[in-house]
């Protein structure tokens, strides 16, 4: 992966966002404050002004950039949990220019910890954690045994089938947890903006191979170092 | 639950059921109950049809399965309505919500939670959930502190040796770093909480006293981390208005203007 394939997530991640934002604030009415989808949307489309900004940017600058302005513009939980996980993720890549797979796993583990830090959320709380910590599972085991493509193919269905997966549990942190047991029955805002990140990596991922074999590129220096 | 002289077994085994439906996800048969409850299903079926007579549970005709009843929603209710605390303070948190153009929190403490027992939601059309019944340990929220800092010592202790569960990463975990937390409350009349209970979500809450000069509930500010602590700390303006709200509230239930905090500086 390198700047084209950061951006291209974070672009993609922006549609994906846009496209879903009245489902993420109708699931958010149901425990929360409506607002979910409107600030992830509010987020991602100036983190795209913000691209714009950036040319020759390498992708841990592109990462941390997008990271402090989700702090600086959203409100509620989701600035700062996003904002913290890009900006992790951001810094995990420093100045490195192209990056292959384990270094994305290690990359993905840092939003985590940094999210999990903020929130002290685990698995089974309720949160965007739900999506997160099976999406990385997910690719750890799936680099462990296939290929990239399929690594990403499974990490995206892990953070939906946890984003689902978070319907029957009470919330134990955020402003849910204080519907009590009225949290149950409704999928977690949060995880499921995680999911559609997990489904934009997917898409981005594939599009970058896709681009290499039309034009029939070697692979990176970065990628064969790491693999 | 052991049995204790002049306690009734069979309404404590109701008040069981009730409780297990009350946190249970899904609706729960006769069999789930009585393993739950470690009790005969003959038991818990001849006390879940004295239940429904009365509308405390209702039984899902699809399924068979018992859940919750409309009578529970009628009783809470009640106990709002008779709660003096929450009935006198109505018009101020009302007055503060519209002062702050913020959500004001009234809340009193059961065991190591806060209760809240009226909430008046920020005047600005947006969409927000009531969190009336909301309950959130003492130490994660500007209520809770601000109540426990002017408890009697021991009551203090205790509170501080039982468990302080972490609920974000800037929860107060720590009992000597809360006491210190606790004594800055005593001194300045006011608490805050800065996302220790939410991630983005602040606080600012002042005690509320009784004829006697005992805690007997709080009031705050509830809001976006941005709006009550612009910068990192409060708008003055904010501490200001909830410490008046808090003391007009006080005087209102009895309280003398020596026993409040604050009332000579």
């Amino acid at each position: 992966m390198d700047a084209a394939c950061v951006r291209r997530w974070l672009e993609v991640a922006a549609a994906r966002i846009e496209s879903e934002r009245h489902y993420l604030t109708h699931l958010d009415a149901a425990i929360g404050d409506a607002d979910h989808g409107i600030n992830m949307h509010r987020g991602f489309t100036a983190v795209l002004a913000r691209l714009s900004t950036l040319d020759g940017a390498g992708p841990g600058e592109l990462l941390t950039s997008a990271g402090r302005t989700f702090v600086s513009i959203v409100g509620g939980a989701a600035g700062p949990l996003y904002g913290t996980a890009f900006v992790q993720a951001g810094q995990a890549l420093g100045s490195d220019g192209a990056f292959g797979p384990r270094r994305l796993l290690e990359i993905i583990r840092a939003s985590l910890q940094g999210v999990q830090r903020v929130g002290a959320a685990v698995v089974g709380d309720k949160t965007m954690v739900d999506a997160l910590a099976p999406g990385l599972a997910a690719f750890e085991v799936g680099l462990r045994h296939g290929s990239f493509e399929s690594a990403v193919r499974e990490a995206r269905a892990a953070a939906m089938e946890g984003a689902r997966n978070t319907i029957p549990l009470q919330a134990r942190k955020g402003r849910a947890s204080y519907l009590g047991p009225r949290s149950v029955g409704h999928q977690d805002p949060g995880a499921t903006s995680t999911a559609l990140l997990f489904a934009a990596l997917e898409d981005a991922v594939l599009a970058q191979r896709a681009q290499r074999l039309a034009a029939d590129q070697p692979i990176s220096l970065g990628e064969m170092h790491d693999r | 639950m052991t049995a204790e002289p002049n306690m009734i077994q069979s309404v404590g085994r109701a008040a069981r059921i009730l409780k297990a439906l009350g946190s249970e996800q899904a609706r729960l048969g006769v069999t789930e109950l009585a393993e739950r409850l470690g009790l005969a299903k003959a038991t818990v079926y001849g006390l879940l049809r004295t239940l429904e007579a009365h509308q405390f549970v209702e039984q899902d005709i699809e399924t068979g399965k018992y859940r919750l009843g409309p009578a529970l929603l009628q009783l809470g209710n009640a106990f709002l309505d008779n709660h003096e605390l929450r009935a006198r303070s109505l018009l101020w948190a009302e007055s503060l919500a519209s002062r702050a153009r913020e959500a004001v929190h009234v809340g009193v403490l059961y065991g190591p939670n806060v209760l809240i027992v009226h909430h008046v939601f920020r005047p600005d059309d947006s969409v927000q959930i009531l969190e009336v019944g909301a309950s959130i340990p003492w130490h994660a929220c500007a209520l809770g502190k601000a109540m426990v800092a002017f408890l009697e010592p021991s009551q203090r202790k205790e509170l501080l040796d039982g468990g302080l569960p972490r609920l974000t990463g800037q929860t107060l975990t720590d009992p000597e770093a809360l006491v210190q937390e606790l004594d800055r409350i005593v001194r300045e009349g006011v608490a805050i909480e800065d996302q220790e209970a939410i991630v983005g979500e602040a606080g600012i809450a002042a005690p509320l006293f009784d004829h006697r000069g005992a805690v007997v509930g709080g009031i705050a500010l509830a809001g976006p981390v941005e709006h009550l602590l612009p910068g990192g700390a409060p708008a003055g303006d904010l501490l200001a208005a909830v410490k008046e709200s808090a003391r007009g509230l006080s005087r209102e239930l009895g309280a003398g203007r020596l026993s409040l905090p604050g009332a000579g500086a």
